[in-house]
């Protein structure tokens, strides 16, 4: 049994629209471990963007237990909860939110803005940051110079700047293009190689879906299945038809020119 | 491009709340000029009438024989402002006759003539402008006897041109510059007065009357005798007394005597004074009224203009917070506090009320003084007294006086530091109410807001 990172028990949420009440979430219990690489499947309205919201503290839950990297963020107030989301979380939006004022490097610097690190520790983890989501020389750059794939790798950057427990996204393909999604989704893989970063991605898509080791379905409140994907294959870098070795980035096993 | 219009709006009501404290300024200090001129307009007459308090000033009409006050030390003849009218002579014997009473050490005859010419002139008061119709020039006729001359100064002193008039001299003038400048002639040219040729030997700067400078043309007394056809008439003595002690004795003599003639020494100059100094005093104490009415409304234009300073930072900064609603919420969930947040917003509503305190300083250095006239009620000083008839002159104060009160209404680097700060004040607390909406914004509701 592996070190869990998040665990939820039980965990609802109401909405409450007037007098009328709408559940959103009935009932999550999930546990994603150390490492992992998991994608949340849903239609639209059973709930995905509000159960990660909810993971990320981003909204409190009105019922349940929910454990983040040992912490009961359950019960916590506001005036606690922005440190479990800057030091804890990593998130990564559909549209990327980056601001528009700032360049790709101080877009990336901006979570760790309230941290004790020094000015100098932060601009060079930035660099290194852009670089590791392959856009070095490119810091200097305002999001409406780059094209929207750039854009979300320098959202994931900045979702990696304070080294996160967890990295949420929502949609992070949705406002992508085919080739970028594949782009984007196989760098969120290499991260959860090569960095260990446990990454949990909210998607309707079930290609990109695929892409992920774990992939739980989401239904009307509820985690109603659960599902392998390849990427926990990939993982160990060992193709699964003829045991040959692969590498991550790729399409076909070397040895017999399967597809992966 | 919005944040432009918006600085630029901010800044006109900042200027306003510069200007109005500027235009305030302006105006004490006026009145403290004014005080001050004043106040040393009135000791230096005070010493003046001391020095010449052997002396009987002896008019052949009221308007005559008031003290004048020019620093100068010129004669003391001053123009009747009754121009012309009612110009009285005696005979000269008369000078003779008091030249014997006991204690007159000597008497010192004068002809005064107003020219049959006269000139219209506008006049700028605090009231409104009026027309002013005035002979052209005075004749003064002095004798010019070398003793007189030297103790008595019956001549003007500030000459700027040529020489003073000597003993013997005839057919000579001494001219006040303004005469020659509207003649256009000069030292050694020839100017014809009642119809008779003379020749200028100097030219003298002239004293002000109030608003009004004197135009005297200052002659052999016999000359002018001669000319306006007054042989062997005067129209002043001044008479000196040995001693103090034997102007009263003298001023009763002559009273009694000669019921014709209007008779000051100096202790009717110096109630005279006083009676000057009552009347400026009351003066001052009105244009202080009128200062702390302004001040007052002032002080309401003032707390309006903060206001809507204030207003206009706290609907922009509301406005801005409800469009950054998105970035607000990605700011929180990538680990902003609300602290954060509210710091933010507020340091932005400060830049933007600094920025316009810029433009309101720009604005308001070169507008502080039309602003001012504007917004503030106008003091009149001289509600009910002209001061052309004490022949008062208040230098620079007078000037300052006679325009419109704001026009020196001008920014000090004071003012320019507390601009800054109210800036920073009324910024802050603009918005804080938005920024405290912003700190407010939940994050996951903040995602769903497009």
């Amino acid at each position: 049994m592996s070190e869990f990172i998040l665990k939820t028990e039980k965990l609802t949420k109401v909405y409450a629209m007037g007098k009328r009440k709408i559940p959103a979430l009935s009932g999550v219990d999930l546990q994603v471990n150390k490492g992992e690489f998991v994608a949340i499947m849903g239609p639209s309205g059973s709930g995905k963007t509000t159960l990660l919201n909810v993971l990320g503290c981003l909204d409190t839950p009105t019922g349940g237990m929910m454990i983040l990297n040992g912490i009961d963020v359950t019960k916590l107030p506001e005036k606690k909860l922005y440190r479990i989301r800057r030091d804890e979380i990593g998130f990564i939006f559909q549209t990327f939110n980056l601001l528009p004022y700032l360049n790709a490097a101080e877009n990336v610097e901006l979570p760790m803005e309230g941290t004790k690190k020094p000015k100098v520790e932060r601009r060079k983890r930035a660099r290194e940051l852009l670089g590791m989501v392959g856009l070095s020389g490119r810091e200097a750059h305002r999001p409406q110079r780059l094209s929207a794939g750039e854009q979300q790798r320098v959202a994931i950057a900045r979702a990696l700047a304070n080294d996160p427990a967890i990295v949420l996204a929502d949609e992070p393909t949705g406002n992508l293009d085919t080739e970028n999604k594949y782009e984007i989704v196989r760098l969120l893989g290499r991260l959860n190689i090569d960095q260990g970063t446990t990454i949990v991605m909210v998607t309707h898509d079930s290609q990109i879906a695929s892409h992920t080791e774990r992939i739980l379905f989401l239904n009307d409140g509820k985690i109603t299945r659960e599902k392998q994907g390849f990427h926990l294959v990939k993982k160990k870098l060992m193709c699964p038809y003829c045991g040959g070795r692969i590498q991550l980035s790729d399409v076909r096993c070397p040895s017999c020119r399967k597809r992966l | 491009m919005r944040a432009f219009l918006v600085i630029i709006a901010l800044g006109f009501s900042m200027a306003i709340m510069i200007s109005i404290p500027a235009g305030i300024i302006a105006n004490q200090k006026s009145t403290q000029n004014l005080t001050e001129n004043f106040n040393s307009t009135i000791s230096n007459m005070e010493e003046e009438i001391n020095k010449a308090s052997t002396l009987i000033e002896c008019s052949t009409s009221s308007g005559q024989g008031m003290f004048s006050g020019s620093p100068s030390g010129g004669p003391s003849g001053m123009p009747n402002f009754g121009f012309g009218q009612g110009e009285v002579f005696i005979n000269e014997t008369v000078g003779d006759e008091i030249r014997s009473i006991t204690g007159v050490k000597d008497v010192v005859p004068f002809l005064e003539k107003s020219s049959e010419e006269n000139t219209s002139e506008t006049m700028d008061t605090p009231r409104g402008s009026f027309t002013i119709s005035r002979p052209l020039y005075t004749i003064i006729g002095v004798c010019l006897n070398s003793t007189f001359i030297d103790d008595y100064s019956i001549l003007p002193t500030n000459i700027t041109a040529g020489g003073a008039l000597q003993e013997g001299d005839s057919r000579v003038v001494l001219m006040s510059s303004n005469l020659t400048d509207y003649y256009g002639v000069g030292v050694g040219d020839k100017v014809e007065i009642y119809g008779e040729s003379f020749t200028i030997v100097g030219i003298y700067e002239p004293t002000s009357q109030g608003r009004m400078e004197t135009r005297e043309v200052y002659m052999n007394i016999s000359d002018a005798q001669t000319i306006t056809d007054n042989a062997g008439n005067v129209s002043r003595l001044d008479i000196y007394a040995e001693d103090v002690s034997n102007v009263d004795g003298i001023a009763e003599v002559i009273n009694a005597a000669y019921s014709e003639l209007y008779v000051t020494t100096y202790k009717d100059r110096l109630t005279n004074l006083e009676n000057m100094q009552e009347m400026y005093t009351q003066t001052l104490n009105n244009a202080e009224s009128t200062l702390s009415q302004t001040q007052a409304t002032a002080t309401q234009e003032i707390i309006v203009a903060v206001a809507a300073t204030s207003l206009i930072v706290l609907f922009v900064m509301l406005y801005t917070v409800r469009e950054r609603t998105k970035e607000i919420g990605t700011l929180k969930a990538i680990g902003f506090s609300s602290w954060n947040v509210m710091s933010q917003f507020l340091l932005e509503g400060i830049l933007i009320s600094l920025m316009a305190a810029v433009v309101g300083i720009a604005i308001g250095s070169i507008g502080a003084p039309f602003l001012s006239s504007l917004l503030l009620p106008h003091i009149s000083l001289f509600g009910g007294s002209s001061s052309g008839r004490f022949g008062l002159s208040f230098g620079s104060a007078n000037s300052g006086m006679t325009g419109s009160q704001a026009a020196s209404a001008t920014l000090d680097p004071q003012l320019v530091l507390l601009a800054f700060g109210a800036a920073v004040l009324l910024g802050a607390l603009g918005s804080l109410y938005p920024a405290w909406r912003a700190a407010r914004i939940r994050p996951a509701e903040a995602m769903r807001y497009e």
